[in-house]
């Protein structure tokens, strides 16, 4: 049995090796078709995502495991490279330490941000995919299948995922739930069609906002946000008007300057009557002038505060890396024994038949010379054939299981093949 | 000049609103709603005049506001100025559809017992002891609460403001929540403390029809709690016409400075000689009593 896998990450490669290393989801099927037709007798989960590009190997059948070198010669070949330009970038893992690795992976702990949980998802496609190629194995499927058991328990055991660290996120749950008690009677107002609106409005909508209003200067560009969003697009001349009956703000444009001075948020504040509104200013530089943060009932949020937000909770997710380390560590373990006490199933297995066979034989034998014997004697003799064989094999039973759960006792494992004969 | 208001006159004024909160159902007119609320506001005043000129002109061996007949038109009284409250608040609902038959069921039930004579002395001081005493409970319970509201919205909003992280340390409701409490902890208040006081008044009228000791008018703890009750309503008044008054910080302000009067009341009421505590010690040992009317109504 070899579990092998070997890749790169953002840990020890750049982004252009990765770009040349990645592959697509068409790409993947391809990759999983050859290497099954040139390695026939091996498991294989290609998992390719923007962070890091990892082949998971897995055999019953060592003789026939692909080297290291044969795996960078097949990525090498498939992306039409040299295997000598990316040799050097892909690490490997072995036995204990692949399992270890894959459960790293898959609970977002070797993530680039610690916790994210998409990692989790993208190792379930690539196992999912790797299942209908039927690229998978006994063993494959013991790995992966442990994997995103473990990456649940990381998830519900430790504090490592409650964190939020993207910019969005922290906004909308950290800070706009301090504001509002209900989002479905806000009105959310969005100035520029960009991403970071986009993403800020889609948590926002998780949080039960519907009434959106999408304020750019290109008013195509807002109508398609707008459409996607559910929500209404506004002319740019209707900015002050929008604002007034506005409950949040969030506001990603391009400007090189502010687009609302202090000067007319006074006005703004007047025909509002003083209601409270967030303003979530996430453009760099600055949408809203910093002396509107003064005016009564304007809560003004500026990328810099969110920001310090995002780096304390990565900071306090790191904090449960420990608590996290030590779970990856058990159930590695875990795993391990499992697995070894299964590589020693088959020995046990013709050991236990060989065995049936000598007593069955012996039995024959004495029943041939003792055919007077009645049936009472008959099931006393055979219980006590079965007693004496049991015996004999409960010592060497229990001593390769107490090796197995330090490693695959291989040695032990042959000792037994060559004194008991046992053939393959 | 009061004894001419009859109890037909709020009747009627509290029927046409009736009918007028119904005609909404069906059809729009420009001027309904200050027909609406000049109506309420009409029957809301006679009935209000009508219970203070039977409060004040008692019949010898009557005793003010305490029969069967006064309770049901006192009952009448609380849901009608329910109703007005409402519909200044929030003058686009209809609740007067639900308040306002329950009010005419009440005075239609008061009418036939209008003859009835009042309760005996004792039992009724210990009724209208014990609406004083309750309402007055609730509504410092419900300023204090207020109080809580208020300081939680102050601290929270300064969070906010400066940027503080909300997740670390002290967790508190949010904004919106905390405002609303606020909000209906200023009316619930005003509104209990005022029927509290009214209750105390009436209180005080049984007690001097009966030649009992009553609390002088002037006594420090009638006057200290006519003054947060004085506040309470304008506060409330601000709070309903004032647009920016009804939002953030100005409400939580109204309430921290409620629970100041209500702290002023209650350190005269333990710290003072008044005879408003020694009166209410004394209530407390009267024994409970069922309440029976002197005289049976008339079939």
């Amino acid at each position: 049995m070899k579990l092998h896998m070997l890749g790169c990450s953002h840990h020890n490669s750049d982004v252009e090796t990765r770009e040349r290393l990645a592959f697509n989801p068409e790409q993947t099927k391809q990759a999983l078709a050859q290497f099954k037709a040139r390695f026939p007798q091996t498991e294989a989960v290609l998992l390719s995502t923007c962070n890091r590009v990892e082949i998971y190997l897995a055999t019953d059948v060592p003789d026939f495991a692909p080297s290291h070198h044969d795996v960078v010669q097949f990525l090498a070949d498939f992306h039409g490279l040299v295997p000598e330009q990316v040799f050097n970038e892909l690490f490997e893992h072995t036995g204990e330490d692949f399992v270890r690795h894959l459960f790293t992976v898959a609970a977002s702990l070797d993530s680039m941000v610690i916790g994210e949980a998409q990692i989790l998802t993208q190792v379930k496609q690539a196992y999912e995919l790797a299942t209908t190629e039927a690229s998978t194995g006994p063993l494959t499927n013991a790995a992966f299948q442990a994997a995103l058991r473990v990456a649940k328990r990381v998830t519900n055991e430790t504090a490592i995922h409650q964190k939020r660290v993207s910019i969005p996120s922290v906004a909308v749950a950290e800070y706009a739930r301090e504001f509002f008690e209900h989002f479905d009677d806000k009105r959310v107002v969005v100035l520029g069609a960009g991403e970071m609106g986009e993403e800020t409005l889609r948590y926002l909508q998780d949080e039960g906002v519907r009434d959106i209003v999408v304020i750019n200067r290109n008013l195509e560009r807002g109508e398609a946000l707008a459409e996607r969003m559910g929500g209404r697009a506004a002319p740019w001349s209707s900015l002050h008007e929008e604002l007034v009956a506005a409950d949040l703000v969030v506001s990603a444009t391009g400007a090189k300057e502010p687009i609302v001075t202090a000067a007319d948020f006074k006005q703004i504040v007047a025909k509002r009557y003083q209601r409270t509104i967030l303003i979530l200013d996430l453009a760099i530089p600055r949408d809203f002038e910093a002396a509107i943060a003064e005016l009564t009932g304007v809560y003004l949020y500026t990328i810099d505060d969110l920001s310090a937000a995002c780096e304390r909770n990565k900071e306090e997710r790191k904090q449960e890396w420990p608590k996290a380390e030590r779970l990856i560590e058990e159930e590695t373990i875990r795993f391990m024994t499992d697995l070894n006490h299964r590589a020693t199933a088959p020995t046990i297995r013709r050991l236990k038949a060989r065995a049936d066979e000598v007593k069955n034989d012996e039995l024959m034998r004495l029943w041939n010379k003792l055919n007077t014997a009645d049936e009472r004697t008959r099931v006393e003799v055979t219980k006590a054939f079965e007693r004496l064989v049991n015996k004999l094999l409960h010592p060497p039973l229990e001593s390769l299981r107490d090796e197995a759960s330090r490693g695959t006792p291989h040695g032990l494992l042959e000792a037994l093949k060559r004194l008991f004969n046992l053939r393959e | 000049m009061l004894e001419s208001i009859k109890i037909t006159c709020f009747a009627l004024a509290y029927l046409i609103t009736l009918v007028l909160e119904g005609s909404r159902l069906f059809f729009r007119v420009p001027v309904r709603m200050a027909l609406i609320v000049g109506m309420a506001w009409a029957g809301l005043i006679t009935h209000t005049l009508y219970l203070t000129h039977r409060g004040m002109t008692v019949a010898e061996g009557s005793l003010p506001l305490s029969s069967w007949y006064d309770w049901y038109l006192v009952a009448a009284w609380i849901i009608a100025a329910a109703y007005v409250l409402l519909l200044t608040s929030r003058p686009e609902t209809s609740v007067g559809m639900f308040l306002l038959p329950l009010t005419l069921l009440l005075i239609g039930t008061a009418y036939p017992l209008r003859d009835t004579g009042s309760f005996q002395r004792e039992q009724a001081i210990f009724s209208w002891e014990a609406a004083h005493g309750i309402a007055l409970l609730l509504g410092t319970v419900t300023v204090t609460l207020g109080f809580a509201a208020g300081v939680m919205y102050l601290i929270q909003s300064y969070r906010l403001k400066r940027h503080l992280s909300p997740r670390q340390g002290l967790r508190l409701p949010s904004l919106e929540w905390l405002q609303r409490m606020n909000q209906q902890m200023l009316f619930h208040s005003t509104f209990l403390i005022a029927l509290g006081l009214l209750a105390g008044i009436v209180l005080n009228a049984v007690k001097r029809s009966s030649l009992e000791s009553a609390v002088p008018w002037n006594d420090s703890v009638v006057i200290s709690s006519s003054l947060l009750l004085i506040w309470l309503i304008s506060s409330s008044t601000f709070e309903l016409f004032y647009k920016p008054a009804q939002q953030g910080r100005k409400v939580a302000y109204m309430t921290v400075a409620s629970f100041g009067f209500l702290m002023l009341v209650l350190a005269i009421l333990s710290l003072s000689d008044s005879p408003h505590a020694k009166s209410q010690g004394g209530a407390s040992a009267d024994p409970p009593a069922v309440i029976t009317p002197v005289e049976e109504p008339a079939a």
